[in-house]
């Protein structure tokens, strides 16, 4: 009996230390302690922001030093600063996240999402940041373009389950069966592979999936030039204002600007 | 009858000297439905029958579960599909296996156990990336190479999918036929032999339709499981059950309503198979 006892407190124990130990990845610097001038300030607080790392330029992890880097970091971190917050990255599954943010399991998203109607009626969105469209991104030695893909019944297309590329890839090529991978990674490795002819997917992402794989891949055509991404919170979040004030504060002196060109979102 | 039992026991406190103690059962208050025994009544069978009724009747009663049934139709055909092609080869390597791991041919011997050790080291989910995303573009770069004309085309998700199946559930099989074979007696395979069979015909008329019948539960019992472990190919995009119900909970936002049905689908199916397995059992019982 003494020794079922012992040996059960020492599982509990094992299993207590092991959820300590799950968690976030990179943590922002500490807060600057004041927001900037005009700004709201959220007095230093933790929020915890949600991002895939599996979508350049984004987020992703970058391979020398194993921490996660992109726009995403970039512009979660200059917020912070301006609204007196610190950032705690943690990394999801893009395969259910709205019902996540939905059930306020993160603060904030930032992953590159679309704004859709569809999508503000479960979850809150701040103001966009960027508009990008979505391409068509194709092996470089692809002869055929969109069109073609189009009428081509051999030509297979690829995209992430659950964005709105998928629903755009619906709609563009009815007639196929779009395969719908859990995340861009995979979708681009078929594609180099020759299972699938095309991908779906934001110029952006494109890009940087491009530089990712010199010399193999290539955009074959536009598809749409009006996806407007924004930040999203749990419905009804206190933090959708601060963000949109900061996000102002960064379009009007230009610091939204210099990002967006220093990670491609622009050119 | 009634007085029988009080005989009975006078007979019993006699012939054991007197000294039986008073355990015998309190006189039970009359139940209310004589015969009726409800405790021995299969609850859990009933409770999900209840269940499945209660699924049942939201997906004719409500139209946003009726539409998603109607969507995953589909993916029964497919999750049935890719199990049932599955099971049959991974029966097929698990009886070549199991057999080489009892043969003395150091090469066959050494070789199953090579793959035997090395697929269950394996989780299945990497095991069916590995295969699909490396392995066979590997291979029909190199038969490209070789000069054979293959494309990867040739090898449509679906088919890398049941093939790493078949490899990783061949694994297990093949230790289930182990036991099998192992499990008949020495002296069946000595009689054969004393009968001047060698032992490959002692093998096929002797020992293997003995051991197929031992090892028709556990065999029964891994279609189940691979039934539900097919659920994993959704990391190629294969349109099984789970992929369409995560696509369709991706473009209707309504997670409840998605996953039950699928949970239904996946319980009616493996409930069918293992009152399908049960019977086969019943029927192919050994009379020993």
């Amino acid at each position: 009996m003494k020794k079922t006892l012992s040996l059960f407190s020492l599982i509990i124990i094992l299993s207590l230390a092991l959820a300590a130990c799950g968690g976030g990845q990179a943590t922002g610097g500490t807060g600057s302690g004041t927001a900037q001038e005009g700004l709201p300030d959220l007095g230093g607080k933790t929020i915890t922001i949600a991002v895939e790392n599996a979508y350049p330029p984004f987020n992703s992890i970058d391979e020398a030093s194993g921490q996660g880097v992109g726009w995403d970091y970039d512009a979660v971190n200059e917020i912070c600063k301006r609204i007196n917050c610190v950032p705690d990255y943690k990394q999801a599954a893009w395969d259910g996240i709205f019902p996540a943010m939905a059930a306020n399991e993160y603060d904030v998203l930032a992953d590159g999402v679309t704004y859709t109607e569809e999508r503000a009626q479960t979850v809150a969105f701040s103001i966009p940041y960027v508009t990008v469209g979505q391409v068509l991104l194709t092996r470089a030695n692809e002869t055929r373009d969109v069109e073609t893909f189009k009428s081509d019944a051999s030509a297979l297309v690829g995209t992430q389950i659950g964005t709105t590329n998928a629903i755009v890839a619906e709609s563009t090529f009815p007639d196929k069966s779009i395969q719908a991978f859990e995340d861009f990674g995979a979708a681009v490795l078929a594609l180099i592979s020759g299972d699938i002819d095309g991908v779906v997917i934001d110029n952006v992402t494109a890009s940087g999936y491009m530089g990712e794989n010199e010399g193999k891949l290539k955009i074959a055509g536009q598809i749409t030039s009006d996806e407007q991404l924004a930040f999203v919170f749990p419905p009804g979040s206190d933090l959708v204002a601060p963000f949109n004030a900061a996000l102002e504060a960064m379009k009007a002196d230009g610091t939204l600007d210099s990002l967006n060109k220093k990670w491609g979102l622009t050119d | 009858m009634d007085g029988l039992l009080p005989a009975i026991r006078l007979i019993f406190i006699h012939f054991s000297g007197g000294k039986m103690e008073t355990t015998e059962k309190m006189p039970q208050r009359p139940s209310l439905l004589p015969g009726v025994d409800a405790s021995k009544w299969p609850w859990w069978a009933i409770a999900l029958a209840l269940l499945g009724l209660a699924v049942s009747s939201l997906i004719v009663g409500s139209s946003n579960y009726r539409e998603t049934f109607i969507y995953l139709l589909d993916g029964i055909a497919t999750t049935l599909r890719i199990t049932l092609l599955s099971f049959v080869f991974a029966t097929i390597l698990g009886l070549m296996t199991g057999l080489a791991r009892v043969s003395k041919n150091v090469f066959f011997f050494n070789l199953a156990t090579l793959y035997v050790e090395m697929i269950r080291g394996i989780p299945l989910i990497v095991l069916i990336i590995y295969i699909a995303f490396g392995v066979v573009p590997a291979l029909v770069e190199i038969l490209n190479g070789m000069g054979i004309p293959v494309s990867i085309r040739d090898w449509p998700m679906e088919v890398r999918a049941i093939v790493a199946l078949a490899i990783g559930y061949g694994a297990y099989e093949g230790e289930v036929f182990r036991a099998g074979i192992q499990s008949i007696s020495k002296g069946q395979m000595e009689a054969a032999k004393s009968l001047g069979m060698n032992y490959l015909q002692a093998m096929r008329f002797v020992i293997l339709p003995q051991a197929v019948r031992r090892v028709l539960p556990p065999l029964g019992n891994d279609f189940i499981s691979l039934l539900k472990d097919s659920s994993l190919v959704t990391v190629l995009a294969v349109n099984e059950l789970t992929q369409l119900g995560r696509l369709r909970r991706a473009s209707t936002f309504r997670f409840l309503e998605t996953f039950n049905v699928v949970a239904f689908l996946y319980l009616s199916m493996t409930l069918l198979l293992s009152s399908a397995v049960r019977w086969l059992e019943n029927k192919m019982k050994i009379q020993e």
